[in-house]
């Protein structure tokens, strides 16, 4: 989406230089720690990327269900930034992937449009030394926990990376007369309906066409957020977050499950 | 966190407190702990037991005048910060050490930065080893680092000349980056300080400082960790189908 500048800021460098002596930082808890080791993975840090973004005006239209393109590019380019610089900061750290991310948007007192797109997560490394870096040969991205990514791997799969796909979405206003003709009555708002539909296939679909560029099979952990973040009410964002995933060649026995009663609370 | 200073004196009404404690007798004497049973009883399953709860408390002035207007980083903000937190875990150190605990875990961190100060109160339970344990990983300490630096306000010009623009705002990404980055790299020394090998559990907090909009501050803090004796050990967990009744993930009355 963005041609990715490799401009991690110079404090950026001795950060990274303890890491890469053997330090390891994480926000993973201890169980976390505990399951990524079992399955040859040791993390080798705690990364990030952000970017403070100001999305531009655009205009809409009272009475029209329409995509707003710039805002929708403007999520994009953000979030794309944000994950960029911290997918950078894993690879100067020979990392073959990055687990827990997590994507946030914060507002600030800075300006009505401006906020800030962070992406944080654990960089790991599998103590063989064989590269788990995906198809692109990037670490990759995923924001299952621990816990899910011990699962996955259990069962033979290996995540490719965080996919995304985002629309924001102009819903219209219904006209006085709509209003008054169903007042009192059960009836389906159909132009509501439908513009919900479309914003949200034309998200899933974005998601979709990510994943299929990193040659996955499949997309588990798939979120659905509807945020109208600051726009007012008609103007709301729908993100798809998944992590796009591919089977392993192996055969894998999965010892069967024990069913137990857990006398907690 | 460079080196420690010395922590005043403890009150006396601590002291009196602690010195019961010491009293002979104290084999038999109940303790305290703000652990759970199923915490207590873990803790006994690897031969350590809980002696007393204990906290550490401090509160640092920073001079008036630092928040309003200036540039880099808020270095006064910053060294409050470190002077609270090592004050607080001092003292914690200090009263664990007196009933008799060789650590303190389960501590809760409640931290606030106000204008004119920093204010820290660790509370947490002092534990001492009552057997052999066998240890893959041991903890060794909290870490943590603050910094707070100064986004740099727009010029009207560029307030204007980006008003209808998707544009990145690239002198506030600088200062969050420069903000975290000083963080985190302090985090880091404080864990190599201490001999550790590794931070687990870093929590961050971030984001503007309430009462100076142009002001931003991150704060990390995690647990530092190293290899044990036996070094590291499997867990081999199994996979389980929990029977317990699912919990209610769809609410019709939610709808409205």
């Amino acid at each position: 989406m963005s041609d990715a500048p490799n401009d991690l800021p110079e404090a950026t460098g001795h950060r990274l230089e303890e890491l890469e002596k053997g330090l390891f930082t994480s926000d993973l808890s201890v169980n976390e720690f505990l399951l990524i080791k079992e399955i040859g993975f040791h993390p080798v840090g705690f990364v990030m990327g952000s970017s403070i973004y100001h999305t531009g005006i655009q205009t809409r239209k009272w009475s029209q269900s329409q995509e707003l393109t710039k805002l929708t590019e403007a999520m994009y380019n953000a979030r794309e930034l944000a994950m960029t610089r911290m997918e950078e900061e894993a690879a100067e750290l020979g990392a073959d992937g990055v687990v827990g991310v997590r994507l946030d948007v914060n507002y600030y007192e800075w300006g009505k449009d401006a906020a800030e797109f962070i992406a944080v997560g654990t960089a790991v490394k599998a103590e063989d030394g064989v590269s788990r870096r995906n198809a692109l040969g990037k670490p990759f991205t995923s924001d299952l926990s621990g816990q899910d990514f011990w699962t996955l791997h259990s069962t033979g799969y290996a995540p490719q990376g965080l996919v995304m796909g985002t629309c924001v979405y102009h819903i219209a206003h219904r006209g006085l007369g709509q209003t008054l003709s169903t007042t009192g009555q059960n009836v389906e708002l159909p132009n509501f309906t439908q513009a919900l539909y479309e914003a949200r296939e034309l998200a899933m679909t974005r998601m979709q066409d990510e994943a299929t560029r990193l040659g996955a099979s499949g997309i588990v952990g798939v979120r659905l957020e509807e945020k109208s973040h600051q726009w007012g009410s008609h103007t709301i964002e729908f993100l798809a977050l998944g992590t796009a995933v591919t089977k392993g060649a192996d055969p894998v026995d999965l010892a069967t499950p024990v069913t137990i009663i857990s006398l907690d609370h | 966190m460079s080196a420690t200073p010395e922590a005043p004196d403890l009150k006396a009404v601590v002291r009196r407190a602690l010195a019961a404690l010491e009293a002979p007798g104290t084999e038999s004497a109940p303790t305290t702990s703000d652990l759970s049973i199923d915490e207590e009883l873990a803790l006994h399953s690897i031969g350590w037991e809980p002696v007393e709860l204990v906290s550490g408390v401090s509160l640092v002035s920073i001079p008036v005048g630092w928040w309003n207007w200036g540039q880099g980083e808020i270095t006064a903000a910053a060294e409050a910060h470190r002077h609270a937190f090592a004050n607080a875990i001092t003292r914690l150190h200090r009263e664990a050490a007196r009933a008799g605990g060789h650590g303190v875990v389960g501590v809760r961190i409640e931290r606030a930065v106000h204008p004119t100060h920093v204010e820290v109160a660790l509370v947490g339970s002092a534990v001492r080893p009552v057997g052999a344990s066998l240890a893959g990983w041991e903890t060794v300490g909290l870490c943590v680092g603050a910094s707070f630096v100064f986004a740099p306000r727009r010029s009207v010009g560029a307030v204007l000349g980006q008003q209808t623009q998707n544009v990145e705002l690239t002198n506030f990404t600088e200062a969050m980056y420069a903000a975290r980055e000083t963080a985190m790299t302090r985090m880091q020394d404080g864990a190599l300080a201490l001999g550790g090998t590794g931070v687990v559990g870093v929590t961050v907090e971030e984001g503007p400082m309430g009462f100076a909009s142009h002001a931003v501050g991150f704060v990390a803090i995690g647990t530092v960790v190293r290899p044990g004796p036996t070094g590291h050990q499997r867990v081999a967990p199994i996979t389980v189908v929990s029977l317990d009744d699912a919990a209610v993930s769809f609410d019709a009355r939610t709808l409205e």
